[in-house]
């Protein structure tokens, strides 16, 4: 069921070492091949098309979030929690398993990475004080460009994202009551709030041909998904429904959307086309299922799944 | 299996000053029941407190008492679902805690006057706020003076990394207080992979529990270290560690930390996180029957700030964190325990009480997130004596004060000394919640 492919090194991230240490973090291959037969199985009864066998990527079973391809699918970068007061990012190298952090002298919470689509930027939000958030842009190499410092007090960027040419910065920030997407350029300067609107905004996303940005907003009431134009004119809402859908992503193409909803009772993971038609369950699972990144290739997404108490990444083909 | 790492010394010299401080801090003292107070837990309802501390203050109305209809700068971007109690709702963020409220009881109608994170642990914890001193005992410690020493393991468990403390100071209300250190809690450690670390055991490269076979061997090993201590420390040493090694010693004490004896199905329905793993080891210390666990959501307040475990106090991003982070974490482990006590048998023996120190605003703050509102907020109990599937009071339309009676934490804390058997004489024995009231609308 898991493919020697796609097989991390084992305990390639494991650090845990205490009086009384148990299994928790060494796996099994018979364990893991349970649980993605579960998550098969599960599957099988959200589409009424074949989709091909999820694969498991990590198995060290610790709390993940916003797994990213880069190198056109060859790596992932996710921020994963190190111990209970510290989460990084690292590397995954699907080819053979490498499993590392991505900036190993890093001692500052790091998180929601971003690549830009031509793979020379990338930027992510790094801790900067208590409750203070800022962003970092980074160039391919891993070289800061650029350090955008939130302001004084409590304050903070999350979920941010480059344009395809990385010559925007997107992103949400929270003042006077309320929390907008803004675009800037890659240094801060140029801001500029995007279809501002009262509630929360949050994950911004561009299409990959730079021409829309899909995003998730409270402005009607709970989050639902939305899309609009970069300069934030001709905002569409994608979805409709009581419990919320939120962290929208792009596909390759342009052409559908995945997303997190709690709208079968906990987080699942939907895909619907660009205009909000067809959408289609992806995951169920008695667990938490999100954080979906499109992979290249369009056939398949990485999630972050909880099964059996773990949170590990998992590769979920779509159906046909 | 089970492994060495925490009984590591710190330094090559074998005992480390820092191990010998540690041991002080938490181990408690005396032991042992005087007077009336032997008699005071008898016929008990609950045997064993598990007390849930969400630290740093949850939102309320983003949890268990949303406000759906109350303007937008108040009400929150999450949806509402029903709960199992007709007319109840919670948010989204909690689906399983709200298919099991037939299992435990609500009150939304608390209030608390201290507006900040140690000041107001303290009065969460003790009833009383830490001026004027002497700072007050913590709940446990009157459970732990009024049982005493049952059996192998010590009366009072506090789970958590370490001392709780925010950015400037521990919370005062941590321990034995006006009941002296005796009566402290144990201090245990669980990460999310379920390793267990004790950390007043932390003290010689030797001390693997797995070599010391018998007591001889190991005060061997403790003259040694003994000889290289000053006069100062070996006085500390020689009164605070016979309860530490009689832990150590019990193989059946050892077990309780044991979390591999678990099943794997069991250690999943909790979840792989630090409070995961946590809750069910205060399961497991309860059927060992250990009075009373401080089971701590975080060992700090902040919900995000370097080198700190991520709590309650989203002074930002309060949405995010709890839809992320903190829900999840917290819906998945707290019905896992509460199933877990059912299917055990053990709830009835058990009161488990959850709750933060405060609220969070009802109004939106200008970080489009949530501040501290210490006027109105929520606890969750269930097992113990109390009656299940009721929901004992109201909030306002806003959640902003509670309509009716308010319960305080004194009160919190004298109905958990009255279910676990200590009576308002054995209160008055040791001079703790003065003038408490018990909350009737949960018996």
């Amino acid at each position: 069921m898991r493919s020697s492919k796609y097989a991390p090194v084992a305990d390639a991230a494991s650090v845990s070492v205490g009086a009384f240490a148990t299994d928790a973090n060494a796996g099994s291959v018979g364990h893991g091949a349970s649980i993605a037969l579960a998550l098969c199985c599960l599957m099988l009864g959200a589409t009424t098309a074949t989709a091909a066998e999820p694969q498991q990527l990590t198995r060290d079973g610790r709390q993940k979030s916003s797994p990213v391809f880069r190198d056109g699918g060859k790596e992932l970068v996710y921020a994963e929690f190190t111990d209970a007061a510290l989460f990084q990012l690292r590397r995954l190298v699907l080819a053979d398993g490498t499993n590392e952090l991505l900036h190993a002298k890093s001692t500052s919470a790091e998180f929601e990475p971003a690549w830009s689509a031509d793979g020379e930027r990338y930027v992510f939000c790094k801790l900067r004080g208590v409750l203070s958030i800022g962003m970092t842009v980074c160039d391919r190499q891993g070289a800061v460009l650029n350090e955008i410092l939130p302001g004084g007090g409590f304050c903070g960027y999350r979920s941010p994202a480059l344009s395809p040419d990385h010559s925007r910065l997107i992103f949400s920030y929270a003042e006077r009551g309320t929390q907008q997407i803004y675009s800037s350029q890659l240094n801060g300067e140029d801001r500029k709030a995007l279809a501002e609107s009262t509630g929360l905004n949050n994950w911004p996303s561009y299409s990959p041909d730079g021409r829309s940005i899909v995003f998730g907003s409270s402005r009607d009431g709970n989050f639902e998904i939305y899309r609009m134009q970069p300069d934030g004119s001709d905002v569409r809402r994608l979805t409709d429904h009581p419990l919320q859908d939120i962290r929208p992503r792009f596909s390759p193409d342009g052409q559908r959307i995945a997303f997190t909803s709690h709208r079968d009772g906990n987080a699942e993971i939907y895909v619907m086309n660009g205009d909000g038609s067809n959408l289609q369950r992806i995951t169920q699972n008695e667990g938490r299922d999100d954080y979906a990144e499109w992979h290249p290739d369009g056939k398949r997404l990485v999630v972050v799944s909880e099964i059996e108490g773990k949170h590990d990444l998992y590769l979920v083909g779509l159906p046909d | 299996m089970l492994d060495i790492g925490s009984f590591q010394a710190r330094t090559c010299d074998g005992v480390s000053r820092r191990s010998f401080l540690k041991l002080g801090a938490s181990v408690p003292l005396g032991l042992g029941l005087t007077g009336g107070l032997a008699q005071a837990s008898q016929g008990s309802r609950a045997k064993s407190v598990i007390f849930v501390f969400l630290w740093g203050a949850p939102s309320h109305l983003d949890t268990c008492d949303p406000k759906p209809n109350a303007p937008v700068e108040y009400r929150g971007p999450f949806g509402v679902i029903p709960t199992r109690t007709p007319g109840v709702h919670f948010t989204e963020m909690l689906p399983r805690i709200a298919s099991r409220s037939h299992r435990y009881s609500l009150i939304r109608t608390h209030a608390t006057t201290a507006p900040g994170h140690p000041d107001g642990g303290t009065v969460a914890l003790t009833g009383f706020a830490e001026v004027p001193t002497p700072v007050q005992p913590n709940f446990g410690s009157i459970v732990a003076k009024a049982r005493g020493n049952q059996g192998t393991l010590p009366p009072f468990f506090s789970i958590t990394s370490g001392m709780l403390a925010d950015a400037s100071r521990r919370i005062e209300g941590y321990g034995g207080g006006t009941l002296s250190q005796a009566h402290d809690p144990f201090l245990v450690g669980c990460s999310a992979g379920g390793e267990v670390k004790l950390s007043a055991l932390q003290l010689l490269d030797q001390l693997n529990p797995l070599r010391v076979q018998d007591r001889r061997q190991l005060l061997a090993l403790l003259d040694t270290a003994a000889r290289r201590a000053d006069q100062h420390q070996q006085l500390a040493w020689t009164r605070n560690m016979q309860s530490g090694y009689d832990l150590l010693l019990n193989p059946a004490a050892r077990q309780a930390f044991d979390m591999t004896r678990e099943t794997p199905e069991t250690r999943a329905r909790y979840g792989y996180t630090t409070f995961g793993q946590s809750s069910l080891l205060a399961r497991r210390l309860v059927e060992a029957g250990v009075p009373y666990v401080q089971l701590n959501y975080s060992r700090h307040p902040e919900a995000i700030n370097p080198g700190f475990e991520l709590g309650w106090d989203t002074h930002v991003y309060n949405f995010e964190l709890l839809q992320d982070q903190h829900c999840p974490t917290l819906d998945r482990a707290f019905s896992a325990l509460l199933d877990d006590l059912y299917d055990r048998g053990l709830i009835d023996d058990t009161l488990v009480v959850m709750m933060g120190e405060f609220g969070r605003t009802p109004r939106i703050t200008p970080n489009a997130s949530r501040d501290h509102w210490p006027p109105c907020y929520f606890s969750i109990w269930a097992g113990g004596g109390v009656q299940p599937g009721r929901v004992i009071g109201t909030s306002d339309k806003l959640g902003e004060s509670p309509l009716g009676d308010v319960v305080s934490p004194l009160m919190v804390g004298t109905t958990i000394a009255h279910l676990a058997g200590i009576d308002t004489q054995a209160r008055a024995e040791m001079n703790v919640l003065a003038n408490g009231k018990v909350i009737d609308a949960l018996l």
